[in-house]
C-alpha cells in the first residue's frame, strides 16, 4: 500500500539538521496506525536521488541492503523500528537522525546500522513496513536532500575590508603634531644659536631674573666747611674770629 | 616692572600645572597599561598565534612612557620654578623623546586593532583549534594555547565559533579531522553543561536544538576586551600627547626668553 505522507528535514530552523554525512527526518506519527501490526518493523530507505527509481522492496527481511553495502547497491535501509515507535501515542522525540551512529558499520554484522553517509548525496527517503511476509506498506519518496559540503578555511580572507577612520585621525594629528613639535624646537635653538653668533643684546623683553645688577656706589667725599667758622681744637666749639689787632 | 612679574609668575604657574596634569597622566597611563598586559581576558594565545600582537607592545611602550612622563613633569616643574636654562633643555629634549615613542604606541595600537577582524579569528580556529600534528615546538605551543582558550572562552562566554556553529559546518578544519562529523557537529564545548562539565542533552545538542546547545558566536566576547585594550591606549594615549603638546610648546617659549 502506498501511503500519502512525504517524508521531509524538519523545516525548523536547527543548525544541525543537516550537516556533511547525517541528516534529520520529521518523525512520522500516526502514520502507520492503519497499515502496521504489533509485529511488524518499520524501516527507512536510504537511497541516491538517482538510484531511487530503480530501487525494489526487499521481499524479506533477509534480503534487506544494509549499510555496508550502499556503494554497491546505491541504497540501504537502515532505522529498523517497531510499529509502536510511530504510534500516535508513543512519547517520542520529534526528530529522526540518520547517520548518527559511529560505532556500527564495518564489523560485517547483519544487525542494521545507521552510519553516517559517506558523500554529500543528494538523497532520498521513504519509510518501508515490513511483516513477517514482506512489506506491507511504505510511503512517498521524499525529495532530494543534498548534505552540506564543507569548504576549506583557505578560502577565508582575514584581511580588513578598509582602514579605520579612527587610526587614520590618531595617526594624522599625532604626525603633524609631532612634527609641529619638532620644527619648533629646531627653530627656537637654531634662533638661539643665531643670536649667540651675532653677539646681538638680547635684551628687549627678557625676563630679568636672578641676575643681580650691581649698581656701584662711590664713597662719598668729605664736603668743605662752611667759610667764616673756624673750628679750634675739638671741644672748645666755634668762635668768631679774634679780632685782628 | 610689577605687571611683568605678574605676567611671568603667571606664565610660571600655567608650565607647572600642565606639568602636574602630566605627571598624574603619565601614572595612570602607566596602571591602564600595566592592566592591559596583564590580560585580564586570557585572550593573549589568540593574538599570539596570529603573530600579530602589536596591540600588546603597544602596552607595554605605554609602561615605559607613562613613567617617563610622570619623572620629566617633576623635572619640568623644577625646571620651571628655577628658570634653569640647562634644566629646561634637558626637559625639552627627554621629552621629545618620550613624545615620539608614545606616538609610536598611539599609532600601533590603533592601526593593528583593524586587524583583528571575525575572519582572522575565524581561519585561526579551524585551522589550529585541536590540531593534531604539529611541525614544531612554536607551532605546538601557538596550538594547545589557542585549543585551550578556546575552549575555556566557549564553556565561560557560553558561545560557539566565531559567528556561531555553523562556523563549523561551513569549513572543514583541524578539528573535523581529528572527530568525525557525525559525532562531533560542533566541539562539545558548544553544548550547554550541566554542574559536572557534561552536556545535558548530547543528541539535542548535536542536532541544534534550542536550549542544548549554544547559538551565539564568541566574536563579541573577543573583540570587546581586545577593542577596550586598543582603544584605551591609543585614544587616552593621544590626549595625553595633544596636552604635552601645548605644554612642551609653552616651554620652549618660556626656556628662549629666560636671560642668563
Amino acid at each position: 500500500a502506498l501511503l500519502p505522507y512525504v517524508p521531509r528535514v524538519p523545516p525548523a530552523t536547527l543548525p544541525g539538521k543537516l550537516t556533511a554525512t547525517t541528516f534529520a527526518l520529521e518523525r512520522p506519527c500516526c502514520i502507520f496506525d492503519r497499515h502496521a501490526n504489533v509485529s511488524d518493523t518499520i524501516w527507512l530507505v536510504v537511497a541516491f536521488a538517482n538510484a531511487s527509481a530503480a530501487f525494489r522492496n526487499p521481499p524479506s527481511r533477509a534480503d534487506v541492503p544494509l549499510y555496508e553495502r550502499l556503494a554497491t547497491t546505491h541504497s540501504y535501509m537502515t532505522l529498523e523500528m517497531a510499529a509502536a515507535a510511530y504510534a500516535c501515542s508513543a512519547p517520542s522525540p520529534a526528530i529522526l537522525r540518520v547517520g548518527g551512529d559511529t560505532a556500527c558499520g564495518g564489523q560485517g554484522g547483519r544487525d542494521p546500522c545507521n552510519g553516517p553517509l559517506p558523500s554529500p548525496g543528494p538523497y532520498r527517503v521513504k519509510f518501508l513496513v515490513m511483516g513477517c511476509h514482506g512489506p506491507k506498506a511504505e510511503t512517498r519518496w521524499s525529495d532530494p536532500i543534498l548534505l552540506r559540503r564543507a569548504s576549506s578555511p583557505s578560502t577565508i580572507d582575514p584581511v580588513p575590508a578598509r582602514r579605520g577612520s579612527d587610526a587614520v585621525v590618531i595617526a594624522s594629528i599625532l604626525a603633524s603634531l609631532g612634527g609641529a613639535l619638532a620644527v619648533a624646537v629646531l627653530s627656537a635653538m637654531g634662533a638661539k644659536a643665531w643670536g649667540s653668533l651675532c653677539h646681538q643684546d638680547s635684551g628687549t623683553g627678557a625676563f630679568a631674573h636672578r641676575s643681580y645688577r650691581t649698581h656701584h656706589i662711590p664713597p662719598a667725599l668729605p664736603q668743605p666747611l662752611p667759610p667764616g667758622c673756624r673750628c679750634s681744637p675739638p671741644g672748645l666749639g666755634c668762635f668768631a674770629p679774634w679780632p685782628a689787632s | 616692572m610689577a605687571k611683568s612679574g605678574d605676567s611671568i609668575h603667571i606664565f610660571q604657574g600655567l608650565l607647572v600645572f600642565g606639568n602636574v596634569v602630566i605627571g598624574m597622566c603619565g601614572i595612570a597611563l602607566t596602571a591602564e597599561c600595566i592592566f592591559f598586559v596583564t590580560d585580564p581576558h586570557g585572550l593573549y594565545s589568540l593574538l599570539e598565534a596570529t603573530e600579530n600582537d602589536d596591540i600588546y607592545a603597544a602596552a607595554w611602550i605605554g609602561i615605559f612612557v607613562g613613567f617617563a612622563l610622570f619623572a620629566l613633569s617633576i623635572l619640568g616643574i623644577i625646571g620651571v620654578i628655577k628658570s634653569n636654562r640647562t634644566l629646561l633643555l634637558v626637559y625639552i629634549i627627554l621629552m621629545l623623546i618620550t613624545y615620539a615613542f608614545e606616538m609610536a604606541s598611539c599609532i600601533t595600537a590603533a592601526t593593528h586593532r583593524d586587524f583583528l577582524t571575525p575572519n582572522l579569528f575565524l581561519k585561526q580556529m579551524l585551522e589550529r583549534y585541536e590540531k593534531s600534528e604539529t611541525v614544531n615546538n612554536n607551532d605546538k605551543w601557538m596550538t594547545e594555547g589557542v585549543t585551550k582558550t578556546w575552549d575555556k572562552l566557549m564553556l565561560q562566554k557560553q558561545c560557539c565559533g566565531v559567528r556561531g556553529p555553523s562556523d563549523w559546518q561551513e569549513y572543514t578544519s583541524a578539528f573535523r579531522i581529528m572527530h568525525s562529523d557525525a559525532d562531533f557537529p560542533w566541539p562539545r564545548n558548544c553544548c550547554v553543561m550541566d554542574a559536572q562539565g557534561s552536556p545535558i542533552n548530547l543528541d539535542g545538542c548535536k542536532l541544534g536544538i534550542p536550549g542544548y546547545y549554544n547559538s551565539n558566536g564568541c566574536y563579541d566576547a573577543i573583540s570587546g576586551p581586545m577593542n577596550t585594550h586598543a582603544w584605551g591606549v591609543a585614544w587616552f594615549g593621544f590626549a595625553i600627547l595633544c596636552w604635552t603638546f601645548c605644554v612642551l610648546l609653552g616651554t620652549m617659549f618660556y626656556w628662549s626668553r629666560i636671560e642668563y
